[in-house]
């Protein structure tokens, strides 16, 4: 979007736009309440005790990576090889732990590890030397890729050679929820603390909303952006060894050509792919209304065909729905100056 | 890094810097002469028979996207609209159709998906990242929802044939006269017509654009209409050349075709970009993968090789941009030096 929210001047103004922010997740749940009622009222299993921990457990990874993504793209970023990351870290896990007879705990820690470097090279590449981040992402997307490809040389692991605790992992759950959801809440729950009370975090909105701005008011761009690419890359890296958890099999093609549905789930949840927009929360709703969408789908019965069809139209709708609502504050913000210039000649 | 050329003086002119296109069109030379070095069956006419084909479409879609991204904006639903228009072109010549209307309808079916990315990105003003992720899926929705899991095969021999066979006994494949014709009929769009002009001024600067009387949102839709109609030229060839018709045709060429553009000196913020270059980009994939093959060198190289040519196109002319601003500066103290003598 060409114009943006012009900065926001009175206390007047910081409540609208806090309402605003509000109703947008708010009007995410909304829907996801009503997609789940109408559902259920339709087909009474679809959200029954093991429905729902199923569904949340389909939607850890893909929250897990929204969750990673979403301060990259606030700071008017994107990282396109976010999948092929979760996909080397998969299997460079699996290779790494079933080779040192490795648990849970080291697994977690392995994909973390290979994820922050793989963010740490996007991030030095973008924050260092200015690169638009599209190209270099797209570029590492083919680059990691291909050394796994060459890495993996057609082997796989399956559930016999993966530890049992990482496979039984995925079946494990507190109070009936997934532990691995418990694992995205918990880091939801950091990057809520950082992007919203942290002047880290706050500072990837600025840089988002007005990069050249952001240069010249002193904030450290290089840091802060870096960080965020890092953030990304390490969930990306968490993610790889969630799918080594849920799907008990990897080979070099796990993940492949997912990126654009991380993406979508992130944009879905309002974040503004143009920077400077959208919250965490958000990202992670939309990741949910995602996988509810495609779970009410199957559940009434509409042929498999359709689903991505539906898909794209609902991220239509979620593109339109935030042009409409900004063009709205826009005209709000407008008057509201329009009136006060009238007060005060 | 972007120089005004307009406010060099002539003699600092010579340190215009190295443009990513001309750097391509050398790398391109050197691999051809280095490749025919290292193997003598790389510069053969079986080979480029064998490799030529392969970046017919993306080659087609990539001179389109090369216009879209000089005018600041994206496409990531073309390989959809390549798996639409050749499903679409293979269902009604199943039903009866004569072949060269389904060929047509298939075209048609790409136009139509292009004006509703531009219609939605112009006319509604939503970012065309968005909306064309948006669309890949909703066009390989359709797709899926029109073929299922089926696939259209029993296409006429003398149109498959047209699809792999070459021209004769010569290298060229029989698809590649109107392929060059695109090129030829992109090249003068773009560097020589007045419509190639007006795509240039969008992209350096859209306020001016439209102080000079260009209607901008109109251009945008007519150069998404036309990225869709090459989509669904690619779509309605590449069912040809794989004698299948199914809905999952060219899934992920979309970045490949980008990746060919952006290899060919198009900057990605709009504004910059040649013709010649995303050709001779193209080819370079071609036969460099062509070499790999021959060399019997891991597939899986060839990707990562992919991927940091592209983070070079980037970063080299970046550099070579750094070097060339304090050539400049040196210069210019060195003139002033002289003046105060």
């Amino acid at each position: 979007m060409s114009q943006k929210i012009p900065s926001l001047q009175s206390d007047n103004f910081k409540l609208k736009s806090k309402e605003l922010v509000r109703s947008r997740e708010s009007g995410i749940l909304l829907v996801l309440i009503l997609v789940s009622v109408a559902t259920t009222l339709i087909n009474p299993r679809f959200i029954s005790g093991y429905g729902l921990s199923d569904l949340l457990l389909n939607t850890a990874m893909i929250g897990c990576l929204a969750v990673g993504l979403t301060p990259v793209v606030i700071a008017r970023h994107i990282d396109l090889s976010i999948a092929s990351a979760t996909g080397f870290s998969a299997f460079l896990t699996a290779h790494i732990i079933v080779g040192q007879g490795w648990g849970v705990i080291p697994a977690f820690f392995v994909g973390a590890c290979v994820g922050a470097v793989i963010g740490a090279v996007n991030g030095v590449l973008i924050a260092g030397l200015r690169l638009p981040s599209l190209v270099v992402t797209l570029g590492t997307l083919y680059i990691i890729r291909g050394i796994d490809y060459q890495f993996a040389n057609n082997k796989q692991f399956t559930a016999e050679k993966l530890p049992t605790e990482l496979v039984d992992l995925a079946q494990d759950k507190i109070f009936g929820v997934p532990i691995l959801f418990c694992l995205v809440l918990l880091l939801a729950l950091f990057g809520v603390w950082w992007m919203k009370f942290t002047r880290f975090g706050r500072d990837l909105y600025t840089i988002g909303s007005n990069p050249q701005a952001a240069e010249i008011v002193g904030i450290k761009v290089f840091s802060r952006t870096l960080f965020a690419f890092v953030w990304c890359g390490t969930l990306a890296g968490i993610a790889g060894v969630m799918y080594l958890s849920i799907y008990a099999i990897v080979d070099s093609s796990a993940f492949l050509n997912q990126e654009l549905i991380v993406v979508t789930a992130v944009v879905i949840g309002g974040v503004n792919i143009f920077g400077g927009v959208g919250t965490i929360v958000g990202a992670l709703l939309g990741a949910v209304l995602l996988r509810v969408l495609i779970g009410a789908l199957v559940a009434l019965g509409v042929a498999q065909f359709w689903q991505q069809a539906i898909n794209g139209l609902l991220l239509l709708i979620a593109i339109g729905i935030d042009r409409f609502l900004s063009r709205r504050s826009e005209t709000k913000i407008e008057r509201i100056r329009a009136e006060k210039k009238v007060q005060t000649p | 890094m972007r120089f005004n050329l307009a406010k060099l003086t002539s003699q600092e002119r010579r340190f215009r810097p190295l443009t990513w296109d001309v750097i391509i069109i050398v790398l391109l030379v050197v691999l051809l002469i280095t490749g025919s070095l290292i193997n003598p069956a790389f510069l053969t006419a079986f080979n480029f028979s064998l490799m030529l084909p392969n970046i017919g479409e993306i080659l087609l879609i990539a001179m389109p996207m090369t216009l879209l991204i000089i005018a600041g904006e994206i496409d990531l639903s073309v390989a959809s609209i390549v798996g639409l228009s050749g499903v679409i072109f293979g269902l009604t010549y199943q039903n009866g159709l004569n072949v060269w209307i389904a060929a047509l309808l298939g075209v048609i079916v790409g136009v139509l998906c292009g004006a509703v990315n531009g219609i939605l990105v112009a006319r509604i003003g939503l970012g065309s990242l968005a909306v064309t992720i948006a669309t890949l899926a909703l066009y390989r929705g359709f797709a899926t929802a029109a073929m299922g899991n089926k696939s259209v095969t029993d296409f006429p021999e003398s149109w498959t044939n047209f699809g792999y066979s070459t021209i004769g006994d010569t290298f060229l494949p029989q698809t590649y006269p109107i392929i060059i014709l695109f090129v030829l009929i992109f090249g003068v769009l773009t560097h020589l017509s007045i419509f190639g002009r007006r795509t240039f001024a969008i992209g350096q600067n859209v306020e001016a654009a439209r102080f000079a009387a260009i209607s901008v949102l109109n251009h945008k839709i007519v150069l998404f209409m036309l990225t869709g109609a090459m989509s669904g030229v690619a779509g309605v060839i590449y069912v040809l050349r794989i004698s299948t018709a199914q809905y999952d045709n060219a899934m992920g060429l979309e970045l490949s075709v980008i990746a060919t553009a952006l290899l060919g000196g198009v900057s990605i913020f709009g504004g910059v970009g040649t013709i010649w270059g995303v050709a001779a980009a193209a080819v370079l994939f071609g036969s460099l993968e062509a070499l790999f093959n021959l060399q019997a060198i891991s597939p899986n190289i060839f990707t990562i090789v992919t991927g940091s040519l592209l983070i070079g196109s980037v970063m080299i002319p970046l550099l070579l941009g750094r070097i060339n601003f304090m050539r400049i500066e040196r210069a210019r103290m060195s003139k002033s030096e002289e003046g105060q003598l």
